[in-house]
């Protein structure tokens, strides 16, 4: 699974803001030049954008191995006609499809190299005031708290299965898995917010403080060439 | 961006009780994207996602069940492995199934407003046709977005994208709303 991992390669020394407004420009690029040239430029790009943050292509391609049937089947079935296979427009969604792929690599570079502290710091200078404040706080406790529900969903699963669940209809085991969840879910909402009120929960706590640094200024004069480059 | 250290501004506590909801509503929908189960008509195994939706507009009403999934998102974009096979990053938002995860924080909306109306009362007190009606609207709103996410990021047709993006989840959707109801009727959930 693809998470943040710590290092100290190029992508981890940028500042969040800089690689979120290259990922975007990224995507306007994509969807801009969707042709085999535009692709191949692309293409070279993500590539150094993934050795920038130390991740191997490969890796990043297996993190997101369940967008690749739907990536593989949109131009096999755009294809399919009564009459035969129609090449040409099983070309143009191939072309589609795969810069969804580039598009998902250079996220996963993103993901590897950006701690959720900063994320957060950057979302609340991108979002100001409460609903910035909501968004941010917010995000840090889904990252928290994440493990600890799929954990609970994972125990609860066990013990079905230890009581013969398999024999249940679908929606059944269905209901039972998610009440469980749900239940679970809610007494942590519960002790989670009487938690945070006994620490002073404020809509303004310290966050580290973000700095472009010299190394942003290419990165970020990369972005914004990808972005004008939709426009030609 | 600029730290404050002079003054603390706390947060009132009924908004304290509903960030935390808000936050764990989140969290489940992404710790559902986990759990799948086999199913005979399609060769992708179906997760419990789109109950988290459900579950949000049901319990936390149309604003915070709206917001709960738009922090879903959040979390997802900046790398909390919550979407579907334990994805994340920008990429997924703009990939295949960008138009399902957009539309989340809508159908949640969707479903908490045809349920609740404007205040969120218990919903032991609402009638078995309501609860399936909304989330049949939820489920409707989920894959109309998400059949033009599809044409949209890969370039279908409207007949393609339908076929691969909609016709063949729709039983299991029907499966998933079974649970919902069960869910929201069960004795165990009392407190909600």
């Amino acid at each position: 699974m693809l998470s943040y991992t710590p290092g100290s390669s190029l992508a981890h020394r940028l500042d969040p803001r800089t690689k979120l407004a290259a990922q975007i420009a990224f995507v306007v690029a994509a969807f801009a030049h969707t042709t085999p040239g535009g692709l191949a430029a692309l293409t070279l790009l993500a590539l150094g954008i993934l050795a920038s943050a130390h991740l191997s292509p490969y890796s990043a391609i297996y993190a997101y191995r369940f967008a690749l049937p739907f990536l593989l089947v949109g131009p096999l079935i755009e294809g399919l006609t009564l009459g035969g296979f129609d090449l040409t427009r099983a070309f143009e969604t191939g072309l589609a499809s795969y810069r969804v792929l580039l598009i998902l690599l250079v996220s996963a570079a993103y993901v590897r190299s950006t701690p959720v502290r900063e994320s957060r710091a950057a979302i609340q200078w991108a979002v100001p005031g409460k609903p910035g404040a909501f968004l941010g706080m917010g995000t840090a406790f889904v990252f928290r708290l994440l493990p600890l529900l799929v954990a609970d969903l994972k125990r609860a699963r066990e013990a079905m299965n230890a009581r013969l669940a398999s024999e249940r209809a679908v929606h059944e085991r269905m209901a039972l898995l998610a009440v469980t969840g749900v239940e679970r879910a809610l007494g942590r909402a519960d002790g989670f917010s009487l938690a945070l009120r006994a620490r002073c929960f404020a809509w303004n706590p310290t966050l580290p403080a973000l700095t472009f640094g010299r190394l942003d200024l290419p990165a970020l004069a990369l972005a914004a060439g990808l972005a004008l480059s939709a426009l030609y | 961006m600029s730290t404050e250290t002079e003054s603390v501004d706390l947060v009132d506590d009924a908004t304290v009780k509903n960030v935390a909801r808000a936050a764990l509503c989140a969290a489940l929908t992404g710790a559902f994207a986990y759990v799948s189960f086999p199913y005979p008509l399609s060769p992708a195994p179906v997760t419990l996602q789109v109950l988290g939706v459900f579950l949000a507009g049901l319990l936390l009403g149309p604003v915070w069940g709206g917001a709960a999934m738009v922090l879903y998102l959040t979390a997802g974009a900046v790398g909390a492995p919550v979407f579907a096979g334990g994805e994340a990053g920008i990429g997924s938002l703009v990939g295949p199934t960008a138009g399902y995860l957009w539309s989340y924080p809508l159908a949640a909306g969707v479903v908490g407003a045809l349920v609740h109306g404007r205040s969120v009362g218990p919903l032991g007190a609402v009638g078995v046709p309501r609860l399936i009606g909304a989330m049949a609207v939820g489920v409707c709103v989920i894959y109309a977005v998400g059949v033009a996410g599809l044409m949209a990021v890969l370039g279908l047709s409207l007949p393609n994208a339908v076929l691969t993006g909609a016709v063949v989840f729709l039983p299991a959707e029907a499966l998933k709303m079974a649970a919902a109801v069960g869910i929201v009727r069960s004795d165990r959930l009392t407190a909600a």
